[in-house]
């Protein structure tokens, strides 16, 4: 990519829609008996994953389990698909804000 | 591409959660049926949901992706026994002047229903905030 801040951020997002697919994988699974929650972590993965790997999946600690084996909190889950989701906007207006002043540096300078 | 396939993953969530409304609403359709092709009385349906990995011949290919969705592995028929009525004058009625009955709970599903419904909206929120994501990735193209 053009330089170092444009690579961390796409790993970033990488990381960002692997975790919104496992909170997608947590809220389809909230009936089925004995599916446990899945998430990855974040700041680990992002301190050591190298370009792209498929990070690990971690069962988190802590969450309440139903008699039937399931422990899916659909509040939890649904709290990390909007935290997600506004992560990943973030990043992406500060990729394409990235791309416009390499596209201006091109062009001279704002003469576009 | 991570996001696509959370969306086949919700998409699992959703058909799964239909399915499941489409029995409760055939149970409660059948409240009161006393003859049925199998013989006797309806007996009530639900679902068993086990999760799934998704996979298409498209994604074998590039085999890195994480998060399972979920399917209807199994249809149960329930095997409580039917309520017996007294009712000497009814077609189906026994030598004693009973009749059996489905022994359903309206109320238990009702409760699944709505708790389906409510599970088929959660699928569908992940699903319209993926498609957020897709888009803004999109646009970082339009620059």
């Amino acid at each position: 990519m053009l330089n170092g801040v444009t690579s961390d951020l796409e790993r970033y997002m990488d990381l960002l829609s692997a975790r919104q697919k496992l909170v997608a994988s947590n809220i389809a699974n909230a009936d089925t008996p004995g599916y446990k929650t899945q998430d990855i972590d974040f700041q680990f993965e992002f301190a050591t994953l190298a370009q792209g790997e498929s990070p690990q999946t971690i069962q988190p600690e802590g969450l309440k389990e139903k008699p039937d084996g399931n422990n899916v909190n659909v509040d939890r889950e649904a709290r990390l698909l909007a935290e997600n989701q506004m992560r990943f906007n973030l990043a992406s207006v500060l990729v394409k804000d990235q791309l416009k002043t390499v596209q201006e540096a091109i062009q001279g300078g704002g003469a576009s | 591409m991570s996001l696509f396939g959370s969306l086949q993953v919700s998409a699992s969530g959703m058909a799964a959660e239909r399915t499941r409304a489409e029995l409760l609403v055939e149970n409660m359709a059948n409240a009161e049926t006393t003859r049925t092709p199998e013989g006797g009385p309806y007996r009530r349906k639900d679902v068993v949901f086990s999760s799934e990995p998704q996979s298409s011949p498209f994604s074998a290919v590039f085999q890195t992706e994480v998060g399972t969705g979920v399917t209807v592995s199994d249809v149960i028929t329930d095997a409580r026994d039917p309520i017996k009525k007294y009712m000497p004058g009814h077609p189906d009625a026994d030598a004693n002047g009973y009749v059996a009955f489905p022994n359903m709970n309206p109320a238990e599903d009702m409760v699944d229903l709505l708790n389906s419904q409510r599970s088929y909206a959660a699928n569908v929120a992940a699903i319209s905030s993926v498609k957020d994501m897709i888009s803004r990735s999109i646009d970082i193209m339009r620059t």
